[in-house]
């Protein structure tokens, strides 16, 4: 089965709750006006009847006669009729009155021959218990007839509301969705190439404006990662474009004429340079990739921190003496991970830190333990960093020293990104800050 | 010592052989991973070098044919890809060791004398030795020229492994797994610097110069003529 559309469900609830309101009303206002011409019956056949029992009083004389029919030309649509006692009837103002009558005391509605009558029946003398019974009858046909018509009324107004509301309904819901359809217009024109697409939140009705908000916000991201992957692509050929010119043009030239054997080989050296640079670049951006696609799957050993921290400060000492860098470690915690990805990340840190560290400077590994999660801070001494580009540090090919120097090995930009990566497949967060003279990395761990 | 080398690509193929057979190996190579299959089960060979997609039958197949027909051939297994499950997948078939391409041949092929060795173990040795340099392991001291030199626990550590491994090429990334343990891609240049250090001690003062560097392929110690 086909789904009612929003608008066309919100017109017909419109419609029922009218219609259902409008006779809700419509029968509260008929049952009223019944109700009050019973009552006016009522007290009209009440006070004829005290009269025609006073003309009933002694009904031998001649003169009660005259009183009676005195007492019901009065009033035409009144009609009598006495029965006695017995069952008996006696006696019949009209012709025309139904054979059969209730017979019980008190006011009841008749209906015959196409004429309605209010019935009354009372005894003649209050005080005998055979009392003949006095029967009075009230035409009120116009009166039906009135209530009918309003019945009528209220069913043609039930309906003729009912289909306006559903018509103002319709329109009513249509204006009010259009943020929708605008929302839905939008979200059609989204393609890669238009993810700078905004819905407008300020014209948005509040109920809708959250959603509008939302919307936008994922288009922000989304945004935000194509650009992002998008510009990896960009450095990546970028990147590999250099290396690449360099041998095509180096070994084109090394081939244009016969040379000493000593430039050949000189030429190799160089071309294996190059090859070297890009292979390490390749592994590095196929680990990116995996770690991209949920790859990266560490291990989980118990592992001392203080021990892995350790051997790395003894791994790098080297480099540090060499740098006069003074190299320590402080405080301890065990965790569960993966002691190669978690000594590679570490090691990219301290790599990075030993690299911006001034002579005389020092880095050091903290390690903090706390109830919440572990944290492992690699910080060094010197310049800082500028607090604007704090969060670019983990971009892919980000450097902070712009262009790579020909022939150094330095490195292609991805370690940090590498060292996100691994601290993320373990479940943590790493970020960076810098003040008063100390660059900080600090890696927050969950506590496993 | 025979090596068998499956390896459908021809030129990977032939650049490894010409790399092995010019390192003093004698060298097989099959670009057919069924006739690769055949030559390894006849148990001629002292170490299988096998890529994992091949025509025929895969590097898997082969290497499970090898193992239960009941040899202990040590297994090198060469990959174009790094999936864990691969890797996993080759240990747990028996495989002894694993590289990915792109892998530096110095790096091959000092896995490939690391395979070789593990079977025959060289007797306990108390002193390593190279013209005028001796290493002393169970004084746990280091002389050249009868003078004492000093050195850190992982300079004597690292003059160790250049020691035992004379005369082979020893790439950076298997200095830094074998000495500090450090079993990861890693650009950073500290074996460069710890090699120049160990180098100020070693070397400089004497004429003959003894660690080597070959360029872009890693370290060797041995006595070169003047």
């Amino acid at each position: 089965m086909r789904r009612l559309s929003l608008s066309s469900r919100l017109a017909l609830l419109f419609a029922a709750c009218t219609a259902v309101v409008s006779l809700f009303a419509g029968v509260l206002f008929s049952r009223a006006s019944e109700a009050h011409f019973v009552e006016l019956d009522q007290q009209l056949l009440d006070g004829k009847l005290i009269g025609l029992r006073r003309a009933l009083h002694d009904i031998q004389s001649s003169e009660s006669e005259v009183k009676l029919a005195d007492e019901l030309s009065r009033q035409a649509d009144l009609s009598l009729r006495i029965t006695g006692s017995d069952g008996k009837r006696w006696y019949d103002s009209s012709t025309r009155l139904p054979q059969e009558l209730p017979t019980q005391a008190g006011l009841s509605t008749v209906s015959s021959e196409g004429t309605d009558y209010r019935v009354l029946n009372a005894p003649l003398y209050l005080d005998k218990p055979d009392s003949p019974q006095l029967t009075l009858l009230l035409d009120i046909t116009h009166h039906q007839h009135f209530l009918q018509r309003m019945q009528h009324l209220i069913w043609l107004t039930v309906g003729l509301s009912a289909l306006a509301t559903a018509l103002l309904g319709a329109w009513a819901a249509r204006s009010g969705l259009r943020p929708l359809r605008r929302m839905s217009a939008v979200a059609c024109g989204v393609s890669a190439q238009s993810l700078n697409a905004r819905l407008p939140e300020k014209n948005m009705p509040p109920e809708l404006a959250e959603m509008a908000h939302n919307f936008n916000a994922m288009l922000g991201r989304l945004d935000d990662s194509f650009q992002r992957l998008s510009a990896f692509s960009a450095d990546i050929a970028h990147e590999l474009r250099t290396p690449l010119s360099n041998l095509l043009t180096h070994t084109q030239v090394t081939l244009t004429r016969p040379r000493p054997i000593e430039d050949y080989r000189e030429a190799l050296h160089s071309n294996l340079e190059e090859l070297q640079w890009m292979a390490q670049l390749v592994n590095d951006m196929l680990y990116l990739a995996k770690a991209d696609h949920g790859l990266l799957m560490p291990k989980r050993e118990p592992l001392e921190l203080a021990e892995e921290a350790d051997l790395l400060l003894e791994f790098f000492a080297p480099l540090a003496e060499d740098a006069q860098v003074k190299l320590s470690r402080e405080g301890s915690a065990r965790m569960e991970g993966d002691r190669s990805m978690l000594r590679r990340a570490l090691s990219n840190l301290l790599d990075n830190a030993l690299r911006f560290t001034p002579v005389e400077g020092e880095v050091r590994v903290r390690i903090v333990d706390q109830p919440e999660g572990l944290n492992v801070i690699v910080e060094n001494s010197g310049d800082g960093i500028d607090g604007a580009l704090l969060p670019r540090l983990f971009d892919r090919f980000y450097r902070a020293d712009p262009a790579r120097q020909e022939g150094s090995s330095e490195h292609a930009g991805l370690g940090l990104a590498i060292t996100q990566s691994i601290i993320r497949a373990h479940g943590g967060q790493i970020h960076c800050e810098s003040d008063n003279g100390w660059t900080r990395f600090v890696i927050e761990l969950p506590r496993t | 010592m025979k090596l068998l080398i499956v390896e459908d690509q021809p030129k990977t193929g032939h650049y490894l052989r010409q790399g092995l057979t010019e390192a003093g190996f004698n060298t097989e190579l099959v670009a057919d991973g069924s006739a690769g299959q055949q030559l390894a089960l006849s148990g001629d060979y002292a170490l299988l070098i096998l890529d994992v997609m091949l025509p025929g039958r895969d590097g898997w197949q082969i290497l499970q044919a090898v193992r239960s027909a009941g040899l202990d051939t040590p297994v090198l297994f060469l990959t174009a890809r790094d999936a864990v499950e691969d890797r996993v997948h080759g240990l747990e078939l028996g495989a002894d060791d694993y590289l990915v391409k792109p892998f530096a041949f110095s790096e091959l092929l000092a896995r490939v004398r690391s395979l070789l060795r593990r079977g025959n173990a060289t007797p306990q040795e108390t002193t390593l030795q190279l013209a005028d340099l001796r290493l002393d392991l169970i004084r746990r001291r280091v002389e050249r020229s009868g003078q004492r030199i000093d050195l850190t626990a992982k300079e004597f550590a690292l003059l160790e492994m250049l020691l035992r491994r004379q005369g082979e090429v020893l790439p950076k990334s298997l200095i830094a797994s074998q000495v500090w343990d450090m079993n990861f891609d890693s650009d950073t240049n500290v074996i460069e610097v710890a090699i120049r250090r160990l180098r100020l001690k070693i070397d400089d003062e004497f004429p003959n110069k003894l660690i080597h560097t070959v360029r872009g392929m890693g370290y060797v110690l041995e006595e070169r003529p003047a």
